[in-house]
């Protein structure tokens, strides 16, 4: 276990920067934090729940996959070694089960390289970053428990410094880097994540919602509240570190050449299932905003969530962010209160 | 930095070889490979479909029409209904397309082998059930007794027609077709739904396989009958449609329940989708 000084990590992520793309939290001019690449000026350590999960790292919101010359089609890859440093463990828990869905059987190799080429630093969360936080409750946080390279723990002015991986390990192995080297190192340690993990309250609904799922949904007329609500914007989707649907589309630039893409796309939207014929499976917004929540608290792949919970990994983003109150947390307590 | 040889997203040329009309809006495209594989190399089965890419249009999921066993040509039979598609009709012998697949689970010829059949088709349904068929045709002495059902809206919307005439001159196939409605009175067989047909010949459910495909709307009525009638939920088949964007299972289109239509179907059993609510 390494420690290191809180005002060293800036000179830490300019040398990182020699080799690697760092993604690292910014502060916009207006006071927001994004994850954006190192800039000593607008860096900071003072942020708490970024707005943006940091999924887009290994699935870019909009990627071009193919270039098209006359026909032909040459995959393009155009990433490059990437530190993603700082990402809270909710959002760790996210790209851990994206990668399981987008690698396992069939590897997606656009996702699959990214991923392989980035390396994780995990900041560990001291307590909940806003009211909406529930990684406990699903098992994704606030520490991250495996396949990170670095974890960042909040000493004060230090960091205490866990390495997940070999790579994280030699990252770590010389100055700024000291040695933690107290005996109780590991019990303090413990103590830290204990304290974190007590600090975040449960939400027993989300594992009651699960269950009534489970045993065969909830009422209809659920859904068909808070499909009456829906506006569909997408907004919760956007901000969801495991929402992964895409959709490709074509870029022309002269006969037959060009570029094919790659989006995000959402189950909230009405084209999402439609076919060429006009029929619609999924024909109401309530059936599409059934299938989101049931796609993370029902239908999750079993290997794909890891060791967490569902296919939530309780960031409370959507909760946050909808415009009309229909975040994960107001779904699993519409489903427990049985008030529809 | 890391590559991966063989992207499961990138499309191979293929060239129309022949297009044959079939009724209106509905064409048979023959394809040939361009870089001197064979079809048999490709692989397909019964059931099974591709992406067929039209650059600048995009991707559209196709059925397979076309059996493993007749590979000098892969046979589509393709719908003009949106842009791939539209830009397909515009297309002639010797135009070059670009496909992905072969794509899904298809039929499990081996569980049909030594069994009766019985096809239950709508529409643009005969399609995919196609490559079955002729498939199970080809290796006759395989299976046991063999039934098509083919329903169509109308009595000049029927597909394959000279193959499906040609059916009645074999006595290894037994084919009742039904038309929806006749507004001219042309129409020398059966008039109505073609759940009617299961009135007009007797069935031994307990060794028979049921398969179908048609529309949306079908799929419900059948299977109540099939039900009725005393078939096991083990012995029907379906090919279900989607939007099946990507053929592998990551864009989340064709998602049903905890299934993906794309690689645990589009060929399923009634056991794997009864309890999901949106599946039929």
């Amino acid at each position: 276990m390494k420690l290191i000084e809180k005002t060293k990590i800036k000179g830490v992520l300019a040398e990182w920067s020699k080799d690697f793309n760092v993604l690292c939290p910014s502060l916009t001019p207006n006071g927001d934090c994004l994850f954006d690449d190192f800039d000593p000026q607008t860096f900071t350590l003072e942020y708490r729940k970024p707005s943006m999960p940091q999924k887009r790292s290994c699935f870019p919101q909009a990627e071009k996959i193919f270039d098209v010359r006359e026909g032909s089609f040459v995959p393009a890859y155009n990433h490059k070694k990437t530190v993603l440093f700082g990402i809270r463990a909710c959002d760790h828990m996210g790209l851990r089960q994206s990668k399981s869905f987008f690698t396992r059987d069939i590897v997606d190799p656009f996702f699959g390289c990214r991923s392989e080429d980035t390396v994780i630093v995990v900041h560990a969360c001291s307590w909940p970053q806003n009211e909406t936080c529930f990684c406990t409750t699903v098992h994704s946080g606030p520490y991250a428990t495996a396949d990170f390279d670095i974890q960042l723990f909040d000493m004060g002015t230090d960091f205490l410094v866990e390495a997940g991986s070999d790579k994280g390990r030699r990252m770590i192995s010389s100055s700024p880097f000291r040695d933690f080297d107290v005996d109780d190192a590991q019990e303090r340690l413990e103590r830290v994540k204990h304290m974190a993990f007590n600090s975040i309250p449960i939400v027993e609904e989300v594992a009651e919602a699960m269950d009534i799922l489970k045993a065969g949904g909830a009422n209809e007329t659920v859904w068909e509240h808070l499909g009456r609500k829906c506006i569909a914007c997408g907004g919760c989707v956007y901000v969801c570190p495991t929402c992964t649907c895409f959709t490709i589309h074509d870029r022309v630039t002269s006969k037959d050449s060009g570029e094919r893409v790659r989006t995000w796309d959402t189950c909230l939207f009405e084209g999402f299932t439609k076919e060429a014929s006009g029929h619609n499976p999924r024909p109401t917004q309530a059936l599409r905003l059934k299938r989101r929540h049931e796609h993370k608290l029902l239908h999750y792949n079993p290997v794909d969530i890891q060791t967490a919970l569902s296919g939530c990994v309780g960031c409370g983003r959507c909760s946050d962010s909808c415009p009309v109150h229909i975040g994960t947390l107001e779904v699993v307590k519409a489903i427990t209160d049985h008030i529809y | 930095m890391c590559e991966h040889n063989g992207n499961i997203y990138t499309p191979r040329p293929v060239t129309i070889a022949r297009t044959l009309p079939q009724i209106e809006h509905h064409r048979l495209f023959q394809l040939s490979l361009e870089d001197g594989s064979s079809w048999e190399e490709f692989g397909h089965q019964p059931g099974q479909f591709i992406e067929v890419s039209v650059f600048g249009k995009g991707e559209a999921p196709i059925s397979i029409s076309s059996p493993p066993t007749r590979c000098d040509h892969l046979e589509i039979c393709v719908r003009r209904a949106g842009k791939v598609t539209g830009a397909m009709f515009e297309m002639g012998k010797g135009s070059r397309l670009s496909i992905r697949g072969p794509y899904g689970r298809g039929f499990p010829v081996e569980t049909f082998k030594g069994h009766k059949l019985l096809f239950v088709a709508g529409g643009l349904g005969l399609a995919p059930l196609r490559s079955l068929l002729l498939y199970v045709l080809d290796k006759r002495k395989d299976f046991d007794d063999l039934i098509l059902m083919y329903g169509t809206n109308r009595p000049d919307n029927v597909l394959f027609k000279y193959e499906l005439l040609s059916f009645f001159d074999r006595d290894d196939i037994k084919y009742l077709y039904s038309v929806d409605r006749d507004d001219e009175g042309i129409w020398k067989q059966y008039v109505g739904v073609v759940t009617g047909l299961f009135d007009r010949t007797s069935l031994s459910p307990g060794d028979t396989y049921a398969v179908l495909c048609g529309p949306p709307v079908m799929y419900r009525y059948v299977i109540d009958r099939l039900l009725k009638l005393g078939f096991a939920k083990e012995h029907i088949y379906m090919s279900l449609e989607r939007m099946m964007k990507c053929g592998v299972g990551k864009c989340g289109h064709c998602a049903i329940g905890d299934k993906y239509c794309c690689t645990d179907g589009p060929v399923f059993n009634l056991t794997e989708v009864e309890h999901i609510k949106e599946a039929i």
